[in-house]
């Protein structure tokens, strides 16, 4: 008792099953990337704010796609060489297949790694400055002088908040007087002092001080809200005490005064001084000649896309460099893609201070949170990672742990190669939409 | 093979049939981790009558607040007891004084929804039917992925699983209803300490295994329809349940992935605070979110009536696909128009997908689009109608034969037909402005899916009972289960449907009696009314359980192999069907519905009995057939 | 491929999948270069697609086979894209509004002259 056509295909349909099976799959899939691309032009098109175009790295991006078309290749090869029963060769063309499956993902986690790295803040006025913490650390929130703690007793586990806690070995008195710390013994008296209440006040013995990493990206963020007076973490524990000298340092890396009214009077020029406002005006004026030079009659500024050449300014060439433009011509363009790839010109940019409470109306690491772009980036190439890592778990296991088959049932194996080439083909055709919808328009 | 095939009781004498069986599975892999078709339908069977129970469990503590707002409800501190000191934190929290708190009505709610639809419904009508009978009526040993479907299910119970482990988690269930709008469903348990760990994420982490449950199982459906037909089963021959089960699978297919991504979205708005569905300026109550905004809440509703709608025809198509084997059995007529009807559900199944926007006409949407929805919704009652019809027609001239599961099928008809009727009306945005989220949807809908489609699951349970166990479920028991049910069915929902004309908002957590009395006194003795119809419903439901109780071991045994004297491949297999299903190869000779065909003086000719003077087929491949 | 495939069917295959590899990569070139190219309005969004629609369709009809397959396939590849299509088609019009469009509030004629037709 066996299904029929597992391997033969039925006469009238002309198919075996897997191959109707893997069919319907991707007719799912279309749909699921068809709903993540509506997804993507209905919030382009609905979009209150510029949406982001080449702000991606470019040259990783395309290299990622020659990877995915080779891989794309040597896959279709694989199968053929199975058919014509050439073992040897469909074990090489596998094997590099999936090493191009790995090298995507490798290329990927670097592309996402820079992402977490870019900071990016939106000053009260509407100006974007883009850079990096000096130091590709932390972002911290400073109490001094913490003394009275309404500590939430509904989560078991206050390791963030002793954490944060500078102060060594800290020590607290309890309303009924009892004086414990925060290891798990002295958690149990406070539990059983607090009962059914949600929380406990709590006295420190000596003024604490507190460290806490203000995350941008909301599962390592702890902090609900802060003022000068107090701070509360997102479980309920409140910690009074004094907000010690606010700023956060930026290494600045892009300037985008494109929202801004008068765009002379930018925060941008207070932050890093009047010596970029000029360089801003050079830069901005030398894009201006170049569109007049083209054009002479249109207002350039009804085209967006000198807008956003002419309104923002990479910082980090280090000088208000005139040559700054789209590149040209083939040798200028891969001379920009060889910058791109290998320079670490980043860490060139001005170092400015801002006050967290003064000058900023909303910032984020380049994550799902900064806009809606970077939601759908990385929903969009998240899934799609998922599925080049599926692929590459199915190709292997037909490379590593399918191999008997191939003495026994050879034909079996190459139906379920194709099976598998299918879906990998269909991998590569979502990033042949990626690629440019992500990166290049 | 004859016709009058006799019962095999026991399956093992036929040795020969398996050949390939060399060793009997343990006891694990044969009920619980099987990928037996057959056992994988009796699964999400039971599953699904729990989920229903379950379901219905909420709304009965819902209707008590609806009815009685701000008094204690009976019982409910006696359940919490049976808990201990934990039940009793439970209920201060939840149900302070057993006085059902608003939180705990909007839990209810958008779970009662959830586990109706997408853990009761479904699994029931189209994975445990679809499985169970599906295979068999197409003369298959088995889907053509077992292991697939096996995975199927597990996925199913992991999201279920998780579904009703979410109501023990600090922050209870999801509780925005069970379309789960943004950003109310974005921003409800948003600001914790963990987005992971709440009812709201749990509620779209489910969906996401549910999805994927139903993706992989519509694969297989398909698959198995087109490749493992017996011979000579053309696809013209293939009965109308197949055609609505081929139909269902395609909308669960391309349907459910957008939704798919809505939940995905939502998640990663909820968990990495973005913003796709939340919009700029967004202020709820005195909360300022630290969100980027320009995002669309607008585009979780495409996304999610993209599926739900196709989702509603999800639900009625398996009943329609029961109902249709049903009644021609019963009726001893043929189904009549069963070209027209398969057509009719070809029809249904496209259009549906174009219509999901008559959810959305408040939503402030173009009135190009609100014009182009209106257009479709209108067109989509044709082949609803169509279906209804031909069942209808089917009847006229029949000799019908009463028993428990043609009481069912025979009210499904009316009783959808109020459904689909009390939807025109909503079709028109005009008439929409005034009765959306009212109580007269709330009625519209449940018609459509209660007394309808839960009557044709009904039906199903006890048509196919004997198949499954060799044994009948007890007629009147299943009487006594019928009549009360339909008229509890209609004291609950018909109400329903004056209440919302009367203004009758269907989110009141105290039915209209404080905040809203003005527009509501006159008609408050109505949620009394329904509220006592539904207790009632839950009482006829005891002899339902019973008879399936007593049934299993205590039932009438059959006597034949075909009890109702079909003609569909399902009854040709011994009783209960074994592993492999047929003890011959089942090759069919003519249409699905040969009930008193004229000139042969016959009763019913079952569609795989052979012809007189035919030669037996040689044993090949099956003939093509284009 | 489900047809009777034989051995040297396969093997006349192998160098058009590498043509078809080496004609993607240069349309992936192309792609790069000519986003860096103004084209004005939509227009760069057009060209765009219009070139990963091609290349897209190289891989479905070359390496997917899509060029002889069984009309089953077809049948249900038809229908996806008729829906995706539909997605795509509504979601974009989900933006546009009769109601917001310039001059459709103020009527084009008088109201004292439109009446008087009736």
């Amino acid at each position: 008792m066996e299904i029929p056509y597992t391997v033969t295909a039925r006469p009238d349909t002309g198919l075996w099953n897997a191959k109707i099976g893997v069919w319907l799959f991707l007719a799912s899939e279309v749909m699921l990337f068809g709903g993540l691309f509506s997804s993507y032009i209905f919030l382009r098109l609905g979009a209150d704010y510029h949406w982001p175009v080449h702000v991606l790295n470019v040259p990783w991006g395309f290299i990622n796609t020659l990877v995915l078309i080779g891989s794309s290749v040597t896959v279709v090869m694989a199968w053929a060489s199975l058919k014509m029963r050439k073992w040897g060769a469909y074990k090489v063309y596998m094997a590099i297949t999936i090493a191009c499956a790995l090298a995507f993902l490798w290329i990927k986690k670097n592309e996402y790694t820079d992402k977490v790295h870019h900071i990016a803040v939106k000053t009260k006025d509407g100006t974007i400055i883009e850079g990096h913490f000096p130091d590709h650390g932390k972002h911290w929130i400073n109490f001094d002088n913490v003394t009275s703690i309404k500590l939430s007793t509904r989560e078991s586990d206050p390791e963030y908040f002793l954490e944060s806690c500078t102060t060594p070995s800290p020590k607290f008195t309890t309303p009924a007087g009892k004086t414990v710390s925060l290891d798990d013994a002295g958690l149990a008296s406070i539990r059983e002092e607090a009962g059914k209440e949600p929380s406990i006040d709590l006295k420190a013995a000596t003024p604490l001080t507190f460290k806490v990493n203000n995350s941008p990206f909301p599962p390592f963020n702890t902090i609900r809200s802060y003022n000068d007076s107090m701070l509360s973490f997102k479980d309920g524990t409140v910690i009074n005490g004094k907000l010690t000298d606010y700023k956060m340092t930026l290494q600045v890396t892009r300037v985008d005064v494109r929202d801004v009214a008068d765009r002379s009077k930018s925060q941008a020029w207070t932050l890093m001084g009047a010596g970029w406002k000029e360089a801003f005006e050079h830069h901005e004026h030398q894009k201006l000649e170049h569109a007049k030079e083209h054009n002479p009659e249109a207002d350039p500024y009804k085209n967006p896309d000198f807008v956003r050449h002419a309104l923002t300014m990479e910082v980090h060439t280090a000088k208000p460099d005139p040559s700054h433009h789209a590149p040209e011509g083939v040798g200028e363009l891969l001379q920009s893609f060889k910058d791109t790839l290998f320079s670490h010109a980043e860490h060139n940019g001005p170092v400015i201070t801002l006050d967290p409470k003064k000058d900023i109306a909303f910032w984020s690491n380049w994550l799902p949170k900064w806009n809606t772009y970077f939601a759908i980036y990385f929903t969009l190439t998240g899934l799609h990672g998922l599925h080049v890592l599926a692929g590459a778990i199915v190709l292997t296991w037909f490379l590593v742990v399918d191999t008997k088959r191939f003495k026994n049932d050879p034909e079996h194996l190459a139906n379920r190669v194709e099976t598998g080439g299918l879906f990998w083909h269909f991998v590569d055709l979502v990033w042949i939409f990626l690629f440019p919808l992500l990166y290049l328009l | 093979m004859s016709a009058a095939a006799t019962t095999h009781d026991d399956h093992h004498a036929h040795g020969g049939d398996h050949a390939h069986d060399h060793h009997e599975p343990s006891f694990l892999y044969k009920y619980i981790f099987s990928t037996d078709h057959k056992v994988i339908g009796v699964q999400y069977g039971i599953a699904g009558l729990l989920f229903l129970l379950f379901g219905f469990f909420l709304m009965m503590v819902m209707r008590w607040t609806i009815a009685y707002p701000g008094q204690p409800m009976p019982g409910l501190e006696l359940v919490a007891s049976l808990f201990g000191e934990w039940g009793t934190y439970q209920l201060e929290k939840w149900a302070p004084g057993g006085v059902v708190s608003p939180d705990l009505y909007n839990m209810f709610g958008a779970m009662h929804g959830t586990i109706m639809v997408f853990m009761g419904i479904v699994p029931l009508g189209f994975a445990a039917f679809g499985n169970f009978v599906m295979p068999l009526q197409i003369g298959a040993i088995d889907m053509a992925f077992p292991k697939l479907n096996a995975w199927s299910f597990w996925l199913f119970f992991i999201g279920g699983a998780m579904m009703m482990l979410s109501f023990f988690l600090p922050t209870g269930a999801a509780q925005t209803g069970w379309t789960n709008y943004s950003p109310l469903a974005t921003t409800t348990h948003y600001i914790v300490k963990n987005t992971f760990m709440t009812g709201q994420t749990w509620w779209l982490l489910a969906m996401v295994f549910v999805i994927s449950s139903s993706l992989l199982g519509s694969v297989n459906f398909i698959t198995t329809l087109i490749n493992l037909r017996a011979k000579g089963l053309t696809f013209m021959r293939l009965p109308f349940f197949c055609w609505a089960m081929l139909v269902t699978s395609f909308l669960l297919l391309l349907a459910f992935p957008p939704l798919e991504v809505a939940a995905i979205l939502q998640v990663v708005d909820r968990v990495f605070g973005s913003s796709v569905f939340l919009p700029t300026g967004l202020v709820a109550g005195t909360n300022h979110f630290d969100i980027s905004g320009g995002g669309n809440p607008l585009l979780y509703q495409h996304l999610f009536w993209f599926l739900a709608h196709p989702e509603v025809y999800v639900l009625i198509l398996p009943a329609f696909a029961i109902i249709s084997d049903i009644i021609p059995v019963n009726a001893r007529r043929p189904l009549w128009g069963h070209k027209l009807m398969i057509y009719a559900a070809l029809t249904l199944g496209f259009l549906s997908f174009i219509v999901w926007a008559h959810h959305m006409y408040l939503t402030g949407m173009g009135t190009m689009m609100s014009t182009y929805f209106q257009i479709t919704t209108v067109m989509i009652s044709v082949p609803s109608v169509i279906l209804l019809t031909c069942l209808m027609i089917s009847l006229w001239g029949g000799s019908i034969r009463f028993n428990s599961q043609m009481l069912f099928a025979s009210a499904f008809l009316p009783m959808f037909g109020i459904g689909g009727l009390t939807g025109l009306p909503l079709a028109f945005a005009f008439i929409d402005l005034h009765l959306h989220d009212t109580y007269y949807v709330i009625g519209h809908f449940h018609y459509v899916v209660a007394p309808g489609t839960i009557f044709a699951l009904f039906a199903g349970v006890y048509h196919w009972f004997p198949k499954i166990t060799g044994r009948y479920m007890n007629d009147t028991l299943g009487k006594l289960h019928f009549w009360p049910s339909l008229i509890f069915m209609n004291v609950i929902f018909g109400p329903m449907l004056f209440q919302g004309i009367a203004g009758f908002h269907r989110r009141w957590y105290d039915g209209g009696a404080m905040a809203f009395k003005n527009t509501t006194q006159d008609y408050l003795w109505s949620n009394e009314l329904i509220s006592f119809g539904a207790w009632g419903l839950a009482l006829a439901q005891i002899f339902f359980i019973v008879n399936v109780w007593i049934s299993i071991k205590g039932g009438k045994k059959i006597t034949s192999d075909n009890p109702w004297d079909a003609t569909t491949l399902e009854w040709a297999t011994p009783t209960p069907p074994p592993h492999g299903n047929f003890t011959f190869e089942p090759v069919v000779y003519r249409g699905p519905y040969e009930y008193n065909p004229p000139g042969t003086g016959r009763e019913f000719i079952p569609s795989w009995e052979e012809p007189a003077g035919t030669p037996a087929p040689a044993p090949t491949e099956a003939k093509s057939h284009h | 491929m489900g047809h009777d495939n034989s051995h040297d069917d396969v093997s006349s295959h192998v160098k058009t999948y590498l043509k078809i590899g080496v004609t993607l990569i240069v349309f992936t070139v192309i792609t790069v270069a000519i986003s860096f190219i103004d084209f004005g309005g939509n227009n760069n969004m057009i060209v765009g697609m219009a070139v990963a629609t091609f290349k897209a369709s190289l891989v479905c009809l070359i390496f997917m086979h899509l060029n002889h397959e069984r009309p089953l396939i077809y049948k249900v590849l038809v229908f996806t894209v008729v829906l995706a299509i539909v997605l795509f088609t509504l979601f974009i019009s989900a933006h546009g509004d009769p109601l917001k469009d310039e001059g459709f509030e103020a009527p084009a004629v008088p109201v004292k002259t439109a009446t008087a037709h009736h």
